[in-house]
């Protein structure tokens, strides 16, 4: 009987590497884990997963469950909880996360815990360390209860070594018949991008209007961001200026962003900007007015001409 | 159609209390999550889609002061579950269960997470206990087929999805879904008038404890003062080795 | 010889008695007409709520002599100004010469004759010709000079024709009253234009023709005088008489004040500011009914300019159809976008002839949407933020003296025994460009040995903004709390680098007990600089311009002081803004527009800061730091702002008091 399972996330073509950290929560609660996965034809997907270390990759594959649809997916988990004996049933933080195991935690009548970034085992009992006042404090938590459901930070714990040897793909059957149908899946528009999302990202590289066009800004800012596999943002006045649009605007009234790592080119740090990036842990700031208000926000900052620092800073990264 | 809007009273994220920075204590307010779920519920009324809007919360007397900010800013009546306890997402979403049970609305439309605890739970349990559709992080929400159905965009990490609830369902809200109302004086003084009904789980007929104990709430480690560098190399070299961040 | 003496004129001479009564009765029956039409407007008035009529007949007169009599807010050096003062000093003269002719005929004394007779007589004709020139510029300014904000409507074209046939018929019957009567050369010369008419076009006639023709004429100007009086009414025209009803009746009120709202009022009609028209007062729907549709308001608005939904001018007509139709819900004819576009930098205030106020009746419609929720966004986030932290940029009001550090500033607590409470507003004590200007502002007044104190942590914001974009609420409550502070620290003197906290705490707070000799800095650093305490080094060469900010210039009148301290009289390379002093062009941060997003190709700011950097300056000085935030971004938004520095004088001053130090 395993002790742990832990709900995969893929997006149709190809797992989501995000959720695998969660199974570095698993080796750590100890014992046998199982991976499962949801959907259609996921036979590519759940091929992937033998040789991250668990006893099995149980496969729940049905027309039914083709769209992650939360009162499906639930049940499912549910079940398949029941048939592996799982103590601790776990997933990384995400949309598609959250949506379905607080579910799956009411129908299994246990408790849950979102955002785990750390564990401490303590005399036969574990905490949890989760963030709580949008992250600006930690708490200590621990739970009661047969089972548990946990969802991970994905920053706070390491990818898990895939070199294990291969195990079992167990087919799970489902009956489509006594899924739920009160929901149903319409439409879906996914952004195109291959960088990460702005709100989710570990690292984000902002630009505001000395960046003059929208050319520049997407070879310097954009380049940095690749660079370091971040996300862009703007300042209001580089949107307005047509650099870029405007769900790239970080501030009061664009988004609220709170990465490790937050590089502001050729920004002043106007108060409705920094309030957008507040909690960043590292603000970076690249200016070429040693008294822009920015500076004393920054954790760190460099004062010289964008076109020539930037373009270093890529190539000095890029070599590392 | 009756609506049932969940909200909860938390400290208010913008005093300095509420990362920890200050001792003194701090000001409660309607968790904005609720407060977007109050707007659209008031929106949905407007639009002649909605009679009633029912607040429900669960709390001491103390939260009336946030009942009131609701009833202020249209919600017809209050319910407060008296119930001073520290209560985790599991305790929570089985005594609005026993409300939803009581009050039997068309639809929940509650916050997505509450910006105290962040754990974004309750509306799925919720959803889960009372075997009823949910959608969550829903950024806009149409009613069609003579309010049977509701049509929900969810904002998702890849981007937007749309699904359709029959109802009665859950949905809770995100950010973008809409901008609330600024409540003045006049509203309040109009609030005074509704009506506020206090009931103990007792009387809603649930007896349920948290299974959640917070033992520790710590600050993380303070920013270091700015440093200026002189050069991409130290820059880069402050970033790996003092910052860790790359 | 002509006799000077028994120069005089028949009065009716040619017209039959039989026809003095049908006369007397058609002027009857036009007066009658005029004056039930003006009763029905009044009946319109009156719906409105009681009260709100100036009370001291001495203003009213002192007003009407000032802007209906000299039309002191006319004059300009427009078209439009020089054709309405002919028309006016016209009309006038014309008015008073017919009625002091009818006391001289009805009267128990003739004085109607001799020099006085002459005088009259050429008086009256200048002043027809200038009413008929008046008449004709209006005409031509109308068919080729299309201004928009004048108005086209059709009865614009009839009143002209009206009152030109006036004028023209008017020497037609003096032309042919000379004629027929056959005055003497000598004395018909004093009549000079019927004079002229006379000897160039009449000479040939015979007296009885000549007498025909002029009943003909007397008759065609009798009728049109009775159209004319029943014509008055009529739309923009109705303005000669409730213009002047405007100019007394408006009440006598600082001109950046709003008025405070009742606690116990609301609270009985649940109601704030103004739903239906009738909760407008009755000065204010008569003063909708005195728009006389000149378009001024609307070409100085910032908001127009802008291209926004709102015009000062708009706003009134609209309100004024909206009780001409007997409507009531005022928000189904002014949309809540055009509310909250305003500024509230009173230009149309001043520019409006016959003082209506606008921004008035914005803000009183403004209270109402707050009322009513229907604010939500950035500019509900800011009045939440004063309520909960007490300022508008939602930072702990604990970290009111974080922009001092290093700096060792006097607080109340440290120097109880100060003589100026330097209050620093909410924007320099968080905005970081602002904060610059605090700082400067203290190094100033430390220099100059100023004794002098902050408030520190126990300033909160003067609610201003929650005045601005209606929540009255919110304002009183922290109007009350800094008066209780102030008063427990006893101040007396406040001295200010905010216009618009300068500009709240002297005319609004004693609305609520609190009365302070209040400085903007300006005045006080400009004091200091002329008696010699601070130095001011005067220009490094670069061209420089002064944007007046609005709370200051136009508002409080205050325009001396800000270009002292900048050395403006001294300084070759300084150069005043096409729109400057009073007349001076809003940033665009007003009416609590610093927290409402702005489209970006509606920014007043870029506007302004084109203008700035057309006078070829080099700094642009300003003294408020909304001023300074908004030209500092309107500058990076414009070509050939990025070589305009944006500074408060106070840093100006300090940057020239360091360059001579060293």
């Amino acid at each position: 009987m395993a002790e742990s399972l832990v709900l995969i996330e893929h997006d149709r073509q190809q797992v989501k590497r995000s959720s695998l950290h969660a199974i570095t929560l698993a080796q750590q609660l100890g014992g046998e884990y199982e991976l499962l996965v949801i959907g259609h034809v996921v036979n590519k997907i759940s091929s992937s997963l033998v040789s991250l270390g668990a006893t099995s990759v149980i496969v729940a594959d049905d027309p039914a469950l083709a769209e992650p649809l939360a009162d499906r997916y639930a049940t499912v988990i549910v079940e398949a909880v029941r048939k592996s004996g799982a103590k601790n049933i776990l997933g990384t933080s995400s949309t598609f996360s959250k949506d379905i195991l607080p579910r799956a935690a009411a129908l299994l009548d246990a408790p849950m815990v979102t955002d785990v970034v750390a564990i401490e085992q303590m005399d036969g009992s574990i905490s949890y360390r989760r963030p709580i006042n949008a992250g600006s404090m930690f708490a200590k938590v621990k739970v009661e209860g047969e089972r548990r459901v946990l969802t991970v930070r994905a920053a706070a714990f390491e990818t898990p070594a895939a070199n294990a040897a291969p195990c079992p793909i167990v087919r799970f059957d489902v009956d489509a018949e006594s899924l739920p149908n009160g929901m149903r899946f319409i439409s879906r528009e996914e952004r195109k991008s291959d960088r990460p999302d702005l709100t989710e990202a570990r690292v984000v590289v902002s630009g505001g209007r000395p960046l003059k066009d929208k050319e520049t800004f997407e070879r310097l800012v954009g380049g940095l961001a690749d660079a370091l596999g971040g996300a862009i943002g703007a300042t209001r006045a580089a949107v307005d200026a047509g650099m870029a649009p405007n769900d790239y605007q970080i501030g009061q009234t664009g988004k609220v962003v709170a990465p490790e790592l937050y590089i502001a080119l050729g920004i002043s740090g106007a108060i409705q900007h920094l309030a957008g990036i507040k909690d960043s842990r590292i603000i970076v700031a690249i200016n070429k007015d040693p008294d822009a208000p920015i500076c004393q926000t920054a954790t760190y900052f460099l004062v010289g001409d964008l076109y020539q620092i930037v373009p270093q800073l890529i190539e000095s990264i890029r070599r590392a | 159609m009756k609506i049932l809007v969940p909200f909860k009273s938390v400290p208010d994220p913008n005093d300095a209390t509420f990362a920890g920075e200050a001792a003194s204590a701090s000001k409660s307010v309607i968790n904005p999550f609720d407060e977007i779920a109050i707007e659209e519920a008031l929106r949905i009324r407007e639009r002649g889609e909605a009679t009633e809007i029912v607040g429900v919360t669960i709390g001491a007397p103390s939260v009336d002061e946030q009942i009131r900010a609701a009833l202020a800013m249209g919600v017809d009546r209050a319910i407060r579950i008296d119930d001073a306890r520290a209560l985790d997402p599991y305790a929570v979403a089985r005594i609005l269960r026993a409300v939803v049970e009581k009050e039997a609305p068309h639809v929940v439309i509650m916050g997505k997470q509450a910006v105290d605890d962040d754990s974004n739970q309750v509306g799925q349990i919720l959803a889960g206990l009372l075997g009823w559709p949910q959608a969550t992080f829903v950024s806009s929400i149409e009613f069609l087929d003579n309010k049977t159905r509701a049509r929900c965009t969810r904002e998702t990490d890849a981007g937007l999805e749309v699904v359709e609830l029959d109802l009665p369902a859950i949905i809770t809200t995100d950010l973008r879904l809409n901008e609330p109302r600024y409540v003045s004086l006049p509203g309040l003084i109009r609030a005074r008038r509704k009506p506020i009904e206090v009931l103990t789980c007792d009387q809603v007929g649930v007896n349920v404890r948290p299974l959640t104990t917070v033992l520790a709430v710590a600050r993380p480690p303070k920013r270091p003062a700015g440093t200026r560098v002189e050069s991409v190399e130290e820059l880069i070299t402050k970033l790996k080795q003092e910052a860790k961040v790359l | 010889m002509t006799d000077i003496n028994n120069a005089t004129r028949e009065v009716f001479g040619n017209i039959a008695p039989w026809m003095r009564v049908v006369f007397f009765i058609m002027i009857a029956a036009s007066i009658a007409v005029l004056v039930w039409q003006v009763v029905s407007r009044a009946w319109l008035w009156q719906k409105g709520r009681q009260g709100g009529f100036e009370r001291d007949w001495r203003v009213w007169v002192q007003r009407l002599a000032v802007y209906a009599a000299a039309q002191k807010r006319v004059h300009k050096k427009t078209l439009g100004a020089l054709l309405h003062l002919l028309l006016f000093s016209g009309f006038v003269v014309l008015t008073i010469g017919t009625t002091l002719l009818a006391i001289a005929d009805d009267g128990p004394y003739y004085f109607h004759h001799g020099w006085y007779y002459l005088i009259y007589e050429l008086t009256m004709d200048v002043f027809g010709v200038a009413f008929i020139i008046g008449c004709l510029l209006a005409m031509y300014r109308r068919a080729f000079k299309r201004k928009p904000s004048l108005g086209h409507n059709r009865s614009d074209w009839w009143l002209l024709g009206v009152l030109l046939s006036l004028g023209i018929t008017g020497f037609a019957v003096e032309a042919l009253r000379l004629h027929y009567t056959q005055v003497q050369p000598g004395l018909a010369r004093w009549s000079i234009v019927g004079w002229l008419i006379e000897v160039n076009l009449l000479r040939g006639i015979d007296v009885a023709t000549a007498q025909t023709m002029h009943l003909a004429a007397w008759w065609g100007h009798a009728i049109l005088v009775a159209v004319f009086f029943a014509t008055i009414p009529v739309d923009r025209f109705l303005h000669v008489i409730t213009g002047p009803l405007n100019i007394a009746g408006r009440p006598e009120r600082p001109m950046g004040t709003l008025v405070p709202l009742n606690m116990e009022e609301v609270e009985q009609t649940g109601r704030t500011g103004v739903h239906r028209l009738a909760d407008f007062n009755r000065q204010q729907l008569l003063s909708l009914d005195s728009c006389m549709e000149c378009g001024r308001c609307e070409d100085a608005c910032p908001a127009t300019a802008t291209g926004k939904p709102l015009s000062p001018k708009a706003v009134v007509i609209d309100l004024r159809n909206l009780m001409s139709i007997g409507g009531e819900d005022v928000h189904r004819t002014i949309r809540d976008e055009t509310l909250w576009a305003c500024t509230m930098c009173q230009a149309c205030v001043q520019e409006c002839p016959v003082l209506i106020g606008h921004v008035d009746l914005i803000s009183d419609m403004r209270r109402d949407l707050i009322g009513e929720g229907k604010l939500s966004g950035p500019p509900a986030k800011a009045l939440q933020q004063i309520g909960s932290q007490s300022n508008p940029y939602g930072r702990s009001n604990s970290e009111r003296l974080a922009w001092a550090e290093g700096l060792e500033v006097p607080t109340a607590e440290s120097n109880p025994t100060f003589e100026y409470l330097l209050w620093i507003g909410c924007a320099a004590s968080f905005d970081p460009r602002a904060q610059k200007v605090a700082r400067a502002t203290v190094q100033l007044l430390k220099n100059a040995g100023v004794n002098f104190a902050v408030l520190g942590k126990e300033e909160t914001c003067t609610g201003d903004p929650a005045r601005r974009i209606g929540d009255e609420f919110l304002f009183q409550q922290r109007a009350h709390t800094n008066v209780e502070t102030l008063t427990r620290r006893n101040v007396k003197k406040i001295v200010t680098p905010c216009p618009h906290c300068y500009n709240t705490l002297k005319n609004e707070y004693p609305q609520f007990g609190g009365q302070y000799e209040v400085q903007h800095h300006s005045t006080l650093l400009a004091e200091l600089v002329e008696v010699g305490r601070l130095s001011n080094s005067g220009s490094n060469g670069d061209p420089i311009t002064l944007h007046d900010p609005c709370y200051l210039a136009r508002v409080n009148g205050e325009v001396d002081a800000t270009r002292a301290v900048v050395g403006a009289t001294n300084d070759p390379h300084y150069r005043e803004m096409p729109r400057c002093g009073k007349k001076t062009f809003c940033c665009g941060a007003g009416g609590g527009r610093m927290w409402f997003e702005e489209a970006p190709l509606q920014r007043v700011s870029v506007l302004r800061s084109q203008e700035a950097i057309a006078t070829g300056a080099r700094t642009l000085a300003t003294a408020c730091p909304f001023c300074l935030n908004m030209m500092t971004d309107g500058m990076a938004g414009t070509p050939g702002g990025e070589n305009v520095k944006v500074l408060d004088i106070a840093e100006l001053l300090l940057s020239r008091r360091m360059r001579t130090s060293r």
